[in-house]
């Protein structure tokens, strides 16, 4: 079975390339975006002399490109994505990507043999969380979000990039799993996430407080995700992703700060945000933008309204964390820590 | 009268487009196109734009809009300029206003036979300092420009600079004058206001700074001489903090523009004798700075201080020629002025580009 990662170099795909090998499957295409990232590929390259690991460099942004990805791929796992940036760009790199490898599918030359199967890495950010009140449970039964306009342009490609997924498994038949991970950290990856809080110039304003936080470790994110992709009863269904004994945000902001350094932040009650949050949309409107709306109620109540997360769902496949969160979150402090000496 | 607008292209750029839109109360945004449908469909979404299309024929007969404005990459502008003034539209068309001269004179030449009005959104031209430049050379207090050095900085690890570093295909690389060609209007048009010559001396050295592999030029210095004023034109994209500056040398007095602080400073004259004339003047331009902050702490009291607000303020003056049947607000004589710079830089620059 030939299985097409796109995405392969980043983060999150070098992981899910390493965990495929684990797992036995072995004729892998490495479809990734910049040949530089191609280093760690090729070191796993060399840890699996038997499997064969192809580097498939372009743009998904190409349909030429997205032609060569799909060929003879049977099982696909989509991770490319557009992270950060201008709304436009996410929603070139999710969702017309998305669009031009679906296209690519449905006009290849050759199909494989078995029903093709892809693997969509989403989001807990389709998520309509904002109107289910403070302390809600969020789950696989939780309704996707009906107003993306009002969420960060991110939530909002993400939750565009399902829907398009979804409308083409109906229109072609594929065997479509999704998984939406939580906040995936580790080695290689950022400080924090913004159910932390968010960096205003020299302060850190920490908005989580005791919310848990739905972190998965890039290694647990990435096992999880082979063994959806591998399951023949995951097809049609959605999975969360997040690991067990979660943290919460001050939890995780106090061990950053014993771990890697120190740095200056305000911690703001929920009630408080939510006041600031009313204040800055007002003056928002009123001023015509003239400061972004980076807090509203409607992203307030979506990011930091202190959910609780199940990940039943994922435990039913048979995954358990291969790493355990305080030692996943050891290495990951080692690692910034690591990062801010070589910056300094 | 209430104008009914248009817009084709949902890139990046077209999201300023809307902000500034719809911060004007007599015209109305009715709907947006884009090849790509999924574009078209996230920038009316996101905007609550009433209706979105991929099919810009289809909307200019549907929408029956009066002005269309066109952010689309440059190599269209011809096209959808000839497009949008066949269905009677006026055209607001995002810089560059074309890859070559000759296209943006054709497009000049199609607003003109079709009687539509055309403007290129060069917004820095309208922010603050360059209103308050214009004001101090057309009251005389500069005197005669004798020298003007115009100077962008740029990132490219922002937003934009990644995406056209990791495409490869991007559209800015298949213009003639590539990077330099989509940011340097902004440095050109801050120019030709000081510049009367239509055909200047122009010497242009461009080269790579960013370490590694790539084709892209990254830094670019200009030199242009005129009868009566010469001008730098800049284009830096290694020096921090990542600015835009303009500094115009006058017969009478000498102006700094500085348009990310958005204040305008005059040299100052030694008025005292002796060691005293060394003493006086930084508290004398502190003075000047304290003041230009106040304005702009005025400004944004009264909301005025956007981003875009130069965008804003060349929209409206824009609108109002239309429905004034006045002159436009930026001259077609001056486009293609700035147009014309530009080819001849990147002759220089890039001289294996077929024109």
């Amino acid at each position: 079975m030939k299985v097409l990662v796109t995405g392969a170099g980043g983060f999150l795909g070098v992981r899910v390339v390493e965990r495929l090998l684990a797992h036995g499957y072995d004729d892998i295409r490495c479809f990734l975006r910049d040949r530089g990232k191609a280093e760690k590929l090729l070191a796993l390259s060399e840890s699996y002399p038997d499997a064969r690991l192809e580097l498939c460099s372009g743009n998904l942004r190409s349909k030429s490109d997205c032609a060569r990805a799909v060929a003879d791929a049977s099982l696909i796992v989509h991770l490319a994505a557009g992270l950060k940036g201008a709304a436009a760009e996410l929603f070139v790199d999710s969702v017309v990507a998305s669009r031009n490898l679906l296209d690519a599918l449905e006009e290849r030359a050759s199909k494989p043999a078995e029903p093709t199967r892809i693997v969509l890495v989403s989001s807990f950010g389709v998520y309509g969380v904002a109107s289910l009140g403070r302390g809600a449970r969020v789950d696989e039964t939780t309704p996707l979000e009906d107003h993306p306009e009002l969420r960060d342009p991110y939530s909002h490609s993400k939750l565009r990039q399902e829907q398009l997924f979804r409308d083409y498994q109906q229109k072609d038949g594929f065997e479509l799993v999704v998984l939406r991970p939580g906040v995936v950290y580790g080695p290689g990856g950022g400080a924090f996430s913004s159910r932390i809080g968010l960096q205003i110039g020299p302060v850190f304003f920490h908005l989580g407080g005791r919310n848990l936080l739905p972190l998965t470790y890039v290694v647990n994110c990435a096992e999880a995700i082979v063994l959806a992709a591998g399951d023949p009863g995951s097809a049609g269904e959605a999975y969360n992703v997040h690991d067990d004994d979660l943290p919460t945000a001050s939890a995780y902001l106090r061990e950053y700060k014993k771990r890697v350094k120190r740095i200056r932040s305000v911690s703001l009650p929920y009630f408080v945000t939510r006041m600031l949050a009313r204040s800055l949309e007002a003056y928002h409107r009123r001023s015509q933008g003239q400061l972004p709306a980076i807090l509203t109620p409607y992203k307030v109540a979506s990011a930091w309204a202190g959910n609780r997360f199940g990940n039943t769902k994922l435990h039913a496949l048979g995954w358990r964390p291969l790493v355990a969160t305080p030692d996943a979150m050891a290495e990951t402090f080692e690692y910034l820590r690591q990062q801010d000496a070589k910056k300094a | 009268m209430s104008l009914k607008i248009a817009i084709v292209g949902c890139g990046k750029i077209a999201d300023a487009h809307v902000e500034e839109i719809r911060k004007i109360p007599s015209v109305q945004l009715s709907a947006v196109c884009d090849l790509e449908p999924i574009m078209a469909e996230q920038l009316a979404v996101r905007y609550g734009v009433p209706r979105w299309y991929s099919d810009v024929a289809c909307m200019l007969e549907s929408e029956k809009p009066d002005v269309l404005h066109i952010t689309t990459p440059p190599q269209s502008h011809l096209a959808l300029t000839r497009q949008a003034v066949a269905a009677g539209c006026h055209v607001f068309v995002e810089k560059p206003v074309a890859p070559r001269h000759c296209d943006a004179q054709a497009i000049i030449a199609c607003a003109v036979a079709g009687e539509r009005k055309l403007a290129v959104n060069y917004w820095p031209r309208f922010e603050a300092p360059s209103l308050e430049l214009r004001r101090l050379h057309e009251t005389g207090v500069l005197g005669t420009p004798v020298h003007v050095e115009s100077y962008i900085g740029y990132d490219l690890s922002g937003e934009f600079g990644m995406a056209l570093k990791r495409d490869p295909e991007h559209w800015v690389r298949r213009l003639p004058g590539k990077l330099f060609q989509n940011v340097i209007d902004h440095v050109v048009n801050k120019i030709t206001p000081f510049l009367t010559d239509d055909q200047p001396f122009i010497e242009a050295v461009a080269w790579r700074a960013e370490p590694g592999e790539g084709d892209l030029l990254d830094e670019l210095r200009v030199i242009i001489r005129g009868a009566q004023t010469s001008a730098y034109a800049t284009f830096c994209a290694h020096a921090r903090p990542v600015g835009q500056t303009l500094r115009v040398y006058g017969t009478k007095n000498t102006a700094y523009a500085d348009f990310a602080a958005r204040t305008v400073v005059l040299g100052r004259k030694q008025g005292f004798p002796s060691a005293l004339g060394r003493l006086f003047p930084p508290f004398l331009v502190a003075k000047d700075y304290l003041r230009q902050g106040l304005k702009n702490v005025n400004s944004f009291s009264h909301a005025r201080f956007h981003f875009f607000d130069g965008m804003r303020r060349l929209l409206t003056e824009f609108y109002l020629s239309i429905e004034q049947d006045s002159a436009p607000p930026i001259s077609y004589d001056e486009i293609l002025r700035v147009s014309a710079i530009m080819e001849r830089i990147f002759d220089q620059v890039y001289p294996e580009v077929q024109r």
